[in-house]
């Protein structure tokens, strides 16, 4: 259904997207991420025919994207939605609908499913008058009047509130299952795995992986174990009979303090055997040993060298305690 | 032979729907825009303007149907006492500063400013004459020129009524032969009047009866004044015997070549004192007041023009305001400008509508609809020009103008809306846009109103469609060629800004931050086509992409260069306008260099936006050849501007100097019409490769051949003003 090949697009002397391809199947989500200036916008706005290719080709429901004869399969949510405030929601999407020369029975019909799923009340207020998430949703209405085979959707829930997020996700999945495809970017990570079917992550105006998110995550992530131990293992082996324990451990990284208890990652199960020797040298336990996987904001950073805009990043944080996962081996430890 | 016809027909019938199809889409955003625009002004507000509107239109229409609309602020302020028998009553009620009140309930300076009396010969028969006297007041005076210009006019009309021409306007030449150079020892002007009007009122440059009016070498008019004739009273006397304009001279009908065969023969000279009722001027009705007596001739209607002031601009001219008869149209061009008036108003509240599409992206998903720019921007525009059809219609009615004018006013309100939207898309802010819009309002009001002025005194006039409202308001016929003239360079310009608009409508220029001139720039370069190497090929629009793709790029970068010609004409033309009043030897000069650098930047400017963007090539072999391109197709286009001549504006020195190339060429050789022919190709050719080979390089190159261009320019245009002479 979109077919995007060699993709170039310069501003001036400012690459913003080098030689991107990559291709959607008809009834895909297709996801797009990446941190901001990557050139996520810009790839959506060439697929939605705004922006001219500076080289190469995007296809779009069999229409170069430059064709005005693609619009009419095309729906475009961009980043920001602001509307015509003086219009009302009815008012508003009636026009849109008459500029892709919808019939007028069909509109209504349609223009009153979409505003009935998007539980968006207040259809003869003013635009202006209506909540930002409102608005998100007339918009994202409006991508809809003409019943389009392609969704292009620029973070489509990018500000609103976690019930309309959810609401707008359920929503997108929904479309996939009517047979859309959809192609949209996001910021947040979660949206991405919980609804794309494939991803690319841009950087820097370049593609640096694509896939489904499990392949993703198995090709540029690391599965991590998390040692928790009641007794700091380098220290206390530091403090105790050698420095075997010191310098086995040191190699897997250090320790921190996670409430009570000490947290060593390791990346291997050797390393856990090592640093279980050292801490049970020590006088120490081994409390709990937890498998981690990488999620794709693990993989992101990895690939991309920072964190996601909003996001707090690093390793170790209370949200990556959160995210962990019951190990296979958890109780092993507890001797 | 049927199927290929039939195919025909569906292939028009197809593209007429298609054509159908896309206009109902324009209507469809025109509706909305205008359903917005009305939206966008609150209801008090809206309520408020209408009751204005009816207000002001309530006021117009009683104006109208009670014939009071105009600029009569002096309406009925001087009475005037004359029989209602007498023809000066005619007069008197013909001019709306004057009232009349039967001549036996005035009383002046109480129920009259000013007193026609009849006057009987001494045998008590037939009248004889007239004796005015006027109240010995400001008011008095000013009540006596009124009366003064109200019998002139009426003379006028009555001669202009006259079916035999030549008598009612007898045209007197005065042959003086003078060496060169030597002044007429008078100080009187070479040449009789031509103008009828100067011979009724002024016997300057004639040899008059005695030869007083002309030996004094004064411009007065021949008529006597008589002062003190009752002790306090002054009183003139335009005396007539009922001969041709004669006074009591020999040759008086010399003094005037003015109205008719009596009467007005008056102005002829001052013996006119001598005779007719000048005895009895003092014999008014007394009281405080001027008098002078009007002759009569033998008892016939006779309208003698009482000529005291010398015209308007005469040396003793007294009187009101209204007295004065400025050479410009005054009150035409008072009632055009009104026509400009609301195109300010519109073009603000649609650079507004533009700028509000570009803020924040709102017109962003506009853009991903099957419209074409073209058509979102038609859409947008058409409520504008509607608008501002009907105001012009509605202004029309009101001042009395017709088609002419409305038709004369559309191009005017469509470069309003043009140049406010090359400015709208071109703004960063609302800030810019306020800049914008007042700049283009300054420059299109003085464009469009400071010609009209010269209306009545030079071709000049006729760069502005404005000129041609005043000549309709005047009732002057307007030929084809001079409405053409007026509004295809505007129509043109308007049409040019709207596709420059149209260049950088879209995404990355609309939603962007970029200066001006990097928008400048970007709305040139996407109208080129690549030439050579090594540059990138976009998709073409429009008629370059009917052009075989060889050949394509120049012929984009010679039919762009030939788009710039409205652009450089109104430029030269306002140069000219701006210069014609400044003294030769100033205004020639100047007015050589201002058109060579004009033209320079018109050929070369899009080649370095071509170069900037990466359109062109960058070798010099490139450069020449798009240099060499622009040169011909601006000379192609150089020579629309042949159409100058239609108007005579090459009539004009600077004219001449500015469309050299159109004028003078008569009765040249025919190998040196060949060459002026082609010598101007030659010119732009070159000069446009200098300038293109300096953009290939970089900014600073390009002004500096830019320069070098104008200075080559300018020697050409010295050369071909010379050779003009």
């Amino acid at each position: 259904m979109i077919a995007v090949a060699g993709l170039e697009k310069t501003y001036g002397g400012f690459s913003a997207v080098v030689d991107s391809t990559f291709s959607v199947a008809e009834g895909e989500v297709f996801g797009i991420v990446g941190p901001n200036g990557a050139g996520k916008t810009t790839t959506l706005k060439v697929l939605a025919g705004l922006l001219e290719p500076t080289a190469g080709s995007a296809r779009v429901a069999g229409y170069d994207s430059t064709d005005p004869a693609m619009r009419h399969h095309l729906g475009f949510l961009p980043e920001e939605s602001p509307l015509y405030e003086e219009m009302t929601a009815n008012s508003y999407l009636r026009f849109f609908a008459d500029l892709y020369e919808v019939p007028r029975s069909v509109a209504d019909e349609r223009i009153e499913r979409a505003l009935d799923r998007l539980d968006l009340d207040h259809r003869d207020r003013r635009l202006g008058d209506v909540s930002k998430g409102m608005k998100r949703k007339v918009a994202i209405a409006r991508s809809l009047v003409n019943d389009p085979d392609v969704l292009v959707y620029d973070e489509p829930a990018s500000g609103l509130d976690p019930v309309t997020t959810n609401s707008v996700l359920e929503f997108t999945r929904e479309l996939r299952g009517a047979g859309k495809t959809v192609v949209f970017s996001a910021h947040n990570l979660y949206h991405v795995e919980s609804v794309c079917d494939r991803v690319v992550i841009m950087n820097e105006g370049r593609i640096v992986a694509r896939g489904t998110v499990d392949e993703i995550r198995r090709r540029h992530g690391e599965t991590t174990y998390h040692v928790y131990t009641d007794v700091r293992p380098a220290i206390d082996a530091k403090a105790g009979d050698g420095d075997t324990a010191d310098v086995e451990v040191a190699d897997v990284g250090d320790s921190e303090a996670v409430g009570d208890r000490y947290r060593t990652v390791v990346p291997s199960m050797d390393a856990v055997d090592r640093v279980r020797t050292a801490v049970t040298d020590a006088g120490g336990t081994v409390v709990d040993i937890r498998t981690r996987e990488p999620s794709l904001e693990d993989v992101f950073l990895d690939l991309v060298g920072r964190p996601m805009p909003g996001r707090r990043g690093g390793a170790g944080t209370e949200e990556d305690d959160r995210r962990d996962r019951p190990g296979t081996e958890t109780g092993e430890g507890a001797e | 032979m049927i199927r290929r016809a039939s195919r025909r027909i569906r292939r028009v019938v197809g593209r007429s729907r298609r054509v159908a199809r896309r206009a109902r889409l324009v209507a469809r955003v025109a509706r909305w825009e205008a359903s917005r625009a009305a939206g966008g002004v609150d209801r008090r507000t809206l309520l408020t303007a209408l009751a204005l509107l009816v207000v002001a239109g309530g006021v117009l229409s009683a104006g109208v149907a009670t014939d009071v609309v105009g600029l009569d602020v002096e309406r009925d302020v001087y009475r005037v006492g004359v029989d209602p028998g007498s023809p000066y009553a005619d007069a008197v009620e013909a001019d709306p500063a004057l009232t009349a009140v039967p001549v036996e309930r005035a009383t002046l300076g109480s129920t009259a400013d000013l007193i026609v009396r009849g006057v009987r010969a001494d045998d008590g028969g037939d009248p004889a004459g007239v004796v005015v006297r006027a109240v010995d007041t400001p008011k008095g005076e000013a009540a006596a020129a009124s009366f003064r210009e109200a019998v002139e006019a009426h003379n006028e009309r009555l001669m202009r009524a006259e079916s035999n021409g030549t008598a009612a306007f007898p045209v007197a030449v005065t042959l003086r032969y003078a060496s060169r150079g030597s002044a007429l020892d008078d100080g009187a002007t070479v040449g009789g009047t031509s103008d009828p009007s100067d011979g009724g009122t002024d016997g300057a440059g004639t040899e008059d009866a005695d030869g007083t009016a002309s030996d004094d070498g004064s411009s007065d008019s021949g008529a006597v004044e008589e002062s003190g004739s009752d002790g306090d009273d002054d009183s003139s006397v335009d005396g007539n015997d009922g001969s041709v304009g004669d006074g009591d001279g020999d040759d008086g009908g010399d003094g005037d070549g003015g109205y008719g065969d009596d009467g007005a023969g008056g102005d002829g000279g001052d013996g006119a004192s001598d005779d007719g009722a000048s005895d009895d001027g003092g014999d008014g009705d007394g009281g405080d007041g001027d008098s002078w007596a009007v002759g009569n001739d033998g008892g016939s209607v006779s309208l003698a023009v009482p000529s005291l002031g010398g015209g308007a601009f005469g040396a003793d001219s007294t009187g009101s305001p209204g007295s004065i008869t400025p050479p410009f149209p005054f009150a035409s061009l008072v009632l055009a400008f009104a026509f400009l008036v609301p195109m300010n108003f519109l073009a603000q509240a649609y650079g507004s509508s533009v700028l509000d599409e570009r803020t924040n992206r709102r017109g962003e998903p506009l853009l991903v609809t099957p419209l074409s720019p073209t058509e979102i921007v038609a859409g947008k525009t058409l409520p504008y020009v509607a608008v501002a059809v009907a105001v012009t219609a509605l202004i029309a009615v009101v001042v009395g103008s017709g088609p002419v004018s409305v038709l004369a006013v559309l191009p005017i309100a469509l470069t309003f809306l043009g140049a406010t939207f090359v400015g709208a898309v071109f703004a960063r802010s609302f800030k810019e846009l306020t800049f914008v819009t007042v700049a283009v309002s300054v420059l299109l009001t003085s464009y469009a109103f400071v010609p009209a002025i010269f209306t009545n005194v030079t071709p000049v006039a006729l760069i502005s469609p404005l000129t041609l409202v005043v000549f309709d308001l005047q009732n002057e016929p307007v030929s084809v060629g001079e409405f053409l003239f007026a509004t295809g360079p505007t129509t043109a310009t308007a049409v040019l800004c709207f596709g420059l608009g149209l260049g950088v409508y879209r995404e990355e220029d609309l939603f962007t931050q970029k200066p001006v001139t990097r928008k400048f720039l970007d709305a040139l370069a996407v109208r080129l086509a690549t030439v050579g190497e090594g540059v990138r090929e976009s998709p073409q629009t429009g008629i370059t992409a009917r052009v075989p793709g060889r050949v394509r790029g120049l012929v984009a970068v010679a039919f762009l260069t030939a788009c710039t010609i409205p652009f450089v004409f109104v430029a030269e033309l306002l140069t000219v306008a701006v210069l014609f009043a400044l003294p030769i030897t100033v205004s020639v000069p100047a007015l050589l260099i201002v058109i060579a650098f004009v033209e320079e930047l018109a050929k070369s400017v899009h080649l370095y936006a071509g170069f900037e963007r990466g359109v062109l090539a960058r070798t010099d072999r490139v450069a020449v050849a798009v240099g060499l391109a622009s040169g011909f197709g601006f000379f192609l286009a150089e020579k629309a501007t042949a159409v100058v001549q239609a108007v005579g504006l090459t009539e004009l020195y600077v004219g001449r100097a500015a469309f050299g190339s159109v004028a003078g060429v008569s009765g040249l050789p025919p190998l040196v019409l060949v060459g002026l022919f082609l010598a101007p190709l030659a010119l732009h050719g070159a000069t446009a490769s200098l300038s293109a080979v300096g953009a290939r390089r970089d900014r600073t190159y390009y002004a500096l051949a830019l320069v070098a261009g104008t200075l080559l320019h300018a020697a050409y245009n010295v050369g071909v003003v010379s050779l003009h002479g």
